[in-house]
This record gives C-alpha cells, sequence and structure tokens, in this order.
C-alpha cells in the first residue's frame, strides 16, 4: 500500500470529521455566534444524553442487532431507582448506591433482551420494539407526575460544572467513549464483538460464543441507556415519564454516520462519536440560525439525510481506491514482465 | 414435436463449445447431441465442466466459442429467457420451491391461469395441481405450503412443474437424485419413462453409475472439460465407465483385495490422537469407527450425502452425535462447541469458506488472528506489535498476496482468501486438523501450494483428516482413504494400494 492510498482511506475512514470541521466552518461564517466558547460548550453539553444512546445503539449495531428499547430505558431505569428512594422505601436509599442502581437497573434490562433474543430466538427489532412500548408504559404508570428534587448527589453527573464551567455530562461522556474505544480496538472482547456481526457462523467456527457477545451487547446498551438517564434526570432536577422519547431514531442516524452498519460488523467509537457530535451540531445551528419552529424538524431531517446519502458515497470512494490500486498492481506486473 | 416421425433430427446439439476462464478452461471443445426421447447421462469427477455444459445450455453463462443448435436454429450463446422460450428446463440439485407458497401456486408460478380481467382463476389452479399430482402419484395435497414438504417431495414436485407445466421439451436434471428418497426417486423414475414415451428429451447429471446405467439411453463422459465419448450405455460396463470417468487403467492384478484395517494399524507407529468409535447420527452417517494418528494424514471419501462433511462437523462441535464415543489422548471427550474442540486442540476448516469461514468485510490481519487472539493478550489488552508479527509472518509463510494487512478480506482473490482460513487454524496450532474440501473453488497454483502446506507444515506433530471435491487431491495427499458411502464406511485404502478408479467405484458402493 503506497502513501497516497494511505492518506486517501485515512480520509475516507474520518469522513464524519471531515464533515464536521466543514459543518462547523459554515456554521461559523454565518453565525458568528456559534463559534463563541460557550456555544461550543453548550453543544457538547446538549450532545452528552444522546451521544450515550448513540454509542449505546453503536455497540448493538456492531454485532448485528438492532436496539430500539434504548430511549424508554433511559426514563425507566431513573424512574425506578428514583421511586425506590423517594417513596417505596421509607428510609430512602444511599445517593450513591441510587446511581449505581440506575445504571443496574438498565444492565438488566439489556440482560433480558440480551437473553430473549439469543435463547429464545426472537428477531432484535420485534423483541426490543415491544419492550421500547412495555417500558415506556410502565413508566407512565408509575410516573403519572414528575418526580423532583433528587438530591445533589444523584445530579451531579447531570448538571454540575467543573472549571472553566464544562459540564461534568461532557468529560464523562468523553470518558465513556475513551473507555469504549479501548476496548472495542485493544481487546480481544472488542475483536469478538466485530467478528459477532460480520459473520456470525463465521465467529462461531471460529471459537466465539457468540450468543454471548450478542448479550453483552446488548448489557452495554442498556447500561448506556441508564446512563443517559442520570443525566437527563440530572439536568432538569427531576424524573418525568416523557425523557428520551423520539430519541432513538435519531441513534441509528449517529450510528450510520459514525461508520456503523445496519447489518453489523462495523463501526469504532471514535467515529460513533463524530456521528452524535454532527447531530448535536446540525440541532444547535438549527436553533441558532432562528428558523421557524415548525419547518425546524423537517430541516433536521433533511440534514441527516444529506448526511447518510454523503457516507454512501465514502463507501464507493473507499471501494474505488480499492480497485484502483488493483489496477495499477496489474499495470506495474505487465511492466515487469514486458521488462 | 410430434412423436416418432422426425426422432433422428437431434433436439439440441452443441458444436465445439468451450468456456475459458482466467487461469481455467472449464469446458474445451465440447459436443453433446441430443435426440428426442432419449435420456442422455452426463457424468464424470467434480470440475470436469458437467455444471457448466449445463448452465450454456440453460442460458445462464454464454460459451466463449462454439455453437449450439437447437431444432435446427444456430445461436453462439443463449440467454435465460430464450432458452425457457425454446422449451429447455432445470432442475438443480438445491430445490428452489417457495416456502409460503402452496403446492399449486409453486407449480403455477409464474404463469397463472388469468380470467381476462387478470385475476388468478385459483379454482382452476388447485384443480389442475391436484389432478397433475394424482397422474404423477406424488402423494402430497396441492394445497399443502412448501415449507412442509420434505427436501425430497420439494425437489420431487419442482421436476414435476418441468415436466407438466413449463412443459419443457428438453429437461436438464442436474444431480436430483442427491437428494430425493428411495420412494420418491421411484416416481422419478417412472415419470422419466412416461415422458420419454412423449418425445421429450431428458439430460441426467449424476454420480452415481449405477443410476446411469438404471435410467440412461446414452451417456457422454467428461473429464477435465473435456466431452471423452458418448456411448450407448448398453455397451459398457461400470468398470468401463469408472475407467472413463477417472481415465485410468484398472491395474491387471486387480482381484487382489486391498487388506483393510489391521495392517494400517500395525503400519502405524505414532501414537493415536483421535479415535472415533460407532458415531452415529441419525440421517447423516452410522458407526463411524477409525483412528487418527499422529503426523498421519486420512481422506474421507465420499459424494455428496455419504456423510462426510457431517463427521468433520461433528468432531468440531458444530454438530453434535446420537450415539458413539470420540476419544482424544485416551479420554472420552464430548465436543459441545467450536470454541471447545479448539480448547481440545481440534481445528476445523469449513466447507464454504465465505459464509462459514471468514469475516469478509474486515481486514486480513482480523480474520487471520480471529482464533488465536486470546493468546495474543498482554494483560487485558492485545499486544497489537505481536499480532501484527503473527500476522505477517503468516501472510509470508502461506504466501497470501494483499496489498497489506488491513485490506478486507472480500478484495482477494479466492485462493488468497482460502490461504487466509487456512493461516487462521493453522495459528492456533492445533493438533487435529479437519480439513472440508480446502481445495474447492480455488486455482491450480493455490490448490498445489495448499497441499504441499498440508503435506509438510499441518501434519508436523498433528493428525489431519481432510476432504476432497477431488479424489485425485486426496491420493495426493493422504496415507490413508477411508471410504464412505451412504453414511456408513465402506472401504479404507493404504497408501501403497490407491487406485482412482478402485477408490471411485467404492464410492459409488460397489466392490472394487
Amino acid at each position: 500500500m503506497n502513501r497516497r492510498m494511505r492518506v486517501e482511506l485515512f480520509f475516507l475512514d474520518n469522513l464524519i470529521w471531515a464533515i464536521i470541521v466543514l459543518f462547523f466552518g459554515i456554521n461559523a461564517f454565518f453565525t458568528p455566534s456559534f463559534l463563541k466558547y460557550e456555544n461550543i460548550v453548550n453543544i457538547l453539553y446538549h450532545s452528552s444524553i444522546l451521544s450515550m444512546l448513540v454509542l449505546g445503539q453503536g455497540i448493538v449495531l456492531i454485532t448485528g442487532n438492532i436496539d430500539l428499547s434504548i430511549e424508554s430505558t433511559l426514563a425507566f431505569a431513573p424512574a425506578i431507582a428514583m421511586l425506590l428512594a423517594t417513596k417505596w422505601i421509607a428510609a430512602g436509599l444511599n445517593p450513591y448506591f441510587s446511581i449505581i442502581l440506575t445504571v443496574l437497573i438498565g444492565a438488566c434490562v439489556g440482560l433480558a433482551n440480551g437473553f430473549f433474543i439469543t435463547r429464545i430466538g426472537i428477531n432484535s427489532f420485534i423483541h426490543t420494539l415491544s419492550l421500547l412500548i412495555i417500558l415506556r408504559g410502565l413508566t407512565l404508570y408509575l410516573v403519572p407526575f414528575a418526580i423532583f428534587k433528587l438530591g445533589p448527589v444523584y445530579t451531579f453527573l447531570g448538571s454540575a460544572r467543573m472549571a472553566g464551567k464544562i459540564p461534568v455530562a461532557v468529560l464523562l461522556m468523553f470518558f465513556i467513549f475513551f473507555i469504549m474505544a479501548v476496548i472495542l480496538k485493544n481487546t480481544p472482547f472488542g475483536r469478538y464483538l466485530l467478528a459477532t456481526g460480520g459473520n456470525p457462523i463465521a465467529g462461531f467456527i471460529s471459537g466465539i460464543n457468540t450468543k454471548r457477545m450478542v448479550v453483552f451487547a446488548f448489557i452495554i446498551s442498556g447500561s448506556l441507556a441508564a446512563v443517559a438517564g442520570l443525566l437527563a434526570a440530572g439536568r432538569q432536577d427531576a424524573v418525568n415519564n416523557s425523557m428520551g422519547k423520539d430519541m432513538v431514531l435519531f441513534t441509528f442516524a449517529g450510528a450510520i454516520l459514525g461508520g456503523c452498519s445496519l447489518s453489523g460488523g462495523k463501526g469504532t467509537a471514535l467515529g460513533i462519536l463524530g456521528g452524535a457530535l454532527l447531530l448535536g451540531m446540525i440541532n444547535n445551528s438549527l436553533t441558532l440560525i432562528g428558523i421557524n419552529v415548525f419547518i425546524l424538524y423537517a430541516t433536521y431531517g433533511l440534514l441527516i439525510f444529506i448526511a447518510v446519502i454523503l457516507d454512501r458515497i465514502r463507501v464507493k470512494l473507499r471501494e474505488l481506491v480499492f480497485y484502483q490500486e488493483n489496477i495499477r498492481k496489474l499495470r506495474s506486473k505487465a511492466n515487469a514482465a514486458r521488462l | 414435436m410430434k412423436a416418432g416421425n422426425k426422432s433422428n433430427n437431434p433436439l439440441l446439439r452443441l458444436e465445439r463449445v468451450s468456456k475459458l476462464y482466467p487461469g481455467t478452461i472449464a469446458l474445451y471443445n465440447s459436443c453433446l447431441e441430443l435426440l428426442p426421447g432419449e435420456v442422455h447421462g452426463v457424468i464424470g469427477k467434480n470440475g470436469a465442466g458437467k455444471s457448466t455444459l449445463v448452465k450454456i445450455i440453460s442460458g445462464i453463462i454464454p460459451p466463449t466459442s462454439g455453437l449450439i443448435l437447437l431444432q435446427g436454429e444456430e445461436h453462439r450463446a443463449l440467454t435465460p429467457m430464450e432458452a425457457r422460450q425454446h422449451g429447455i428446463g432445470i432442475v438443480t440439485q438445491e430445490p428452489q420451491v417457495i416456502p409460503d407458497f402452496s403446492v399449486a401456486e409453486n407449480l403455477f408460478t409464474p404463469a397463472y391461469p388469468c380470467n381476462r380481467w387478470k385475476s388468478i382463476r385459483w379454482s382452476q389452479i388447485n384443480a389442475r395441481a391436484a389432478e397433475i399430482l394424482r397422474q404423477t402419484g406424488i402423494d402430497i395435497s396441492a394445497r399443502a405450503k412448501g415449507s412442509d414438504l420434505t427436501i425430497s417431495e420439494q425437489q420431487l414436485l419442482l421436476v414435476t412443474k418441468a415436466f407438466y407445466v413449463d412443459n419443457a421439451q428438453i429437461i436438464i436434471l442436474d444431480e436430483v437424485t442427491a437428494s430425493l428418497s428411495e420412494k420418491d426417486e421411484r416416481l422419478l423414475y417412472e415419470m422419466i419413462s412416461r415422458e420419454k414415451a412423449k418425445q421429450k428429451a431428458i439430460i441426467y447429471i449424476t454420480h452415481r453409475m449405477a443410476e446411469i446405467v438404471k435410467v440412461c439411453d446414452r451417456v457422454t463422459v467428461l473429464r477435465d472439460g473435456q466431452t471423452i465419448v458418448t456411448e450407448q450405455v448398453s455397451r459398457l460396463n461400470e468398470r468401463e465407465l469408472s475407467q472413463l470417468i477417472t481415465g485410468q487403467e484398472f491395474p491387471r492384478d486387480s482381484q487382489k483385495m486391498p487388506e483393510s484395517k489391521a495392517s494400517a494399524a500395525s503400519e502405524q507407529r505414532e501414537p493415536v490422537l483421535l479415535s472415533v468409535e460407532r458415531l452415529t447420527k441419525a440421517g447423516n452417517y452410522y458407526d463411524i469407527s477409525f483412528d487418527l494418528h499422529r503426523n498421519e494424514i486420512v481422506g474421507l471419501a465420499g459424494l455428496r450425502g455419504s456423510g462426510r462433511t457431517e463427521i468433520l462437523k461433528t468432531l468440531s462441535g458444530i454438530l453434535h452425535a446420537d450415539t458413539g464415543k470420540v476419544i482424544l489422548a485416551g479420554k472420552a471427550r464430548g465436543i459441545g462447541s467450536p470454541a471447545e474442540a479448539l480448547k481440545q486442540g481440534i481445528a476445523y476448516l469449513p466447507e464454504d469458506r465465505d459464509r462459514e469461514g471468514l469475516i469478509e468485510k474486515l481486514s486480513v490481519r482480523f480474520n487471520l488472528s480471529l482464533s488465536s487472539i486470546a493468546s495474543l493478550r498482554k494483560g487485558l489488552f492485545l499486544d497489537k506489535k505481536a499480532e501484527l508479527s503473527r500476522t505477517k509472518g503468516l501472510v509470508n509463510l502461506l504466501s497470501i498476496e494483499t496489498p497489506s494487512t488491513e485490506e478486507e478480506v472480500h478484495y482477494l482473490s479466492g485462493g488468497n482468501k482460502q490461504k487466509v482460513v487456512v493461516g487462521r487454524i493453522i495459528s492456533r496450532k492445533p493438533k487435529i486438523f479437519l480439513l472440508d474440501e480446502p481445495t474447492k473453488g480455488i486455482d491450480i497454483g493455490t490448490k498445489a501450494s495448499i497441499l504441499e502446506m498440508v503435506r509438510t507444515k499441518l501434519r508436523e506433530n498433528a493428525g489431519v483428516l481432510i476432504t476432497s471435491p477431488g479424489l485425485e487431491d486426496l491420493i495426493a495427499v493422504c496415507d490413508r482413504i477411508i471410504v464412505l458411502h451412504e453414511g456408513r464406511i465402506v472401504n479404507e485404502f493404504l497408501k501403497r494400494d490407491f487406485d482412482e478408479s478402485r477408490v471411485y467405484l467404492a464410492m459409488q458402493g460397489m466392490r472394487p
């Protein structure tokens, strides 16, 4: 592989970041306030909740499955934890424990998802669709009115700010993405996840417990959805029953933009982060421009549409790079034969 | 075509038809003549060109050169549509019925009888389907779903469709008996003899010589892409046929039967790595017993459906036997999954490398280290340097042609893909290799290098069980060949007794 090819591939494989830079530039040109430190922090802060869901969805997509239930888990996990802490248990709960409990509830939802999908053999789309509805319904029933006053410890992750006004949520987001990046790239477990989605039969034959990998992926996505729930609840110092509503479709947009494939076996944490941040930026810029509220949603969709088309072009270009490399090799072989 | 009066004009003639692929000659100057009212057998080893010939006749691929004469018209090539219009029908090895359609719907797809408003006349379809089924004697309901049929019934249904609904004049039956039950096989033979009387022509492709003798009038033998001979079946016996197919004479002293097991074991001084005792999986294989020694290469020879793949899949933990024992290093073991098999030092190279062997959208490095990655750990994390150096080592060892170790596997050629799978299983350093058709669908050069690899590197301190689509590969590398027929071990040959024609006869379930 020559240097030029390497550069081309590097560019194509990280196209999402190039799009982000481009989008950033365009926005900075038209709305100078976009560039302000506060606004950039704001974008990151507002992306942090969705990014957790996008990451979870990405991990599940990598194994070749789909998780629709994450947006309901986002509300369900903190709702149960807070109901226990404020209502069901008279003595209340240790606030640190309720944080752990929230994540555990998310993990359990994921474990249940994984169990039914791998052991009973239900299609992941259908199964998680039912859970999406069940969990939202339960949350609506159990939390008819919002639960207020969650306490400073529980809301710390969602609302506190560090020096330089950097929200803790943003730091947490980067930290979790870093951990996932290391897991996907540098551990056998990450390889097994990719192999499971890339070709489950080949993965199984080469000695991977592919079913277990799918279960783990769902546990991760459930836990991340619960973390997203923690952030959302912390931000508004309340748990209400509509948290996370309609977010799940955007998680697909973000994950696909980030290089995941609906057929599995593709995806990196860095790419997924890019996908999530691009969604956040699009949202922010549309608000800043002051676009008509009624057309905002459609415009959001249009920009995602364009980005997904760009992603298809990226895949085609990538194939072209390899094709040209092959042509070049054949030519040089032919030349060598002539000499 | 009216019966009788034109019976000497061939329905179809292929003249000097060739098909060249880059690197291989699939068919070379082949000729075939098909008379009305005859069953014409086409026989040959795997890779002899049978399927290429069939694909050319049914219009799936165009020939590189040569002429196709259909009822007097000359064609350079046919399209599938033209072939249909000329009354050519084909039934392939793998039955393809639409699972959610009824038997009647399957029969009449896509040419449904309609009324003038283009509305399908269901009552007519069901009545006609029931009538056809009654005539042919197939005992299934016209309203049963495709998915409710056994494979054998599905296959028979498609044959019926070709004969009675599509009303083809030339019908190609491509190894259809491979998936037919005994009862359905008889129904097929009856159907064939009825259709023969109607002056239709049937091209009958099979691996089983007994069938050729039973149902065919004439037979064309293919070998290495060439038509060797076309002959009246009545003038040939099975021995002569087997010689024509393999291209090898029987040795003069062919009376001498090879001594089996006793001498085989006495020749082996190496310890037994694996021994299989009375392994049975109903419907696949029965009473399989054999030993595999260290430094030994044992071939499993058999036709499709003889159970060779299933035995290897059982030993690698993908399938599970009903009864019997697998003894590894002196201890009986259950092998529950491929992961367990690998732990016990058994590596399996799957027959279908694209579907079962490779993760094509991931890199060469990823695929090569997939099975052995746990050993590349440094603490919690992967030792990437060690991984890269091992990957490069394997790429060099197997001379895998790839621009880099990061190339995605689907950009590689078939032969190089196969080398990647071989590399993956070598990297785990197993004690027992199970190689299921490692030479399938790869070019001659790669084939030679893979076989060489098996003979030198793989057998070092390990035992190898190997199957192959071609006997010549087994003869080239094996120390011993175990012959399977319909799920049972029928014979065993030692290296000094290897003889292609004899092994071929044994694979047919006949005494050599």
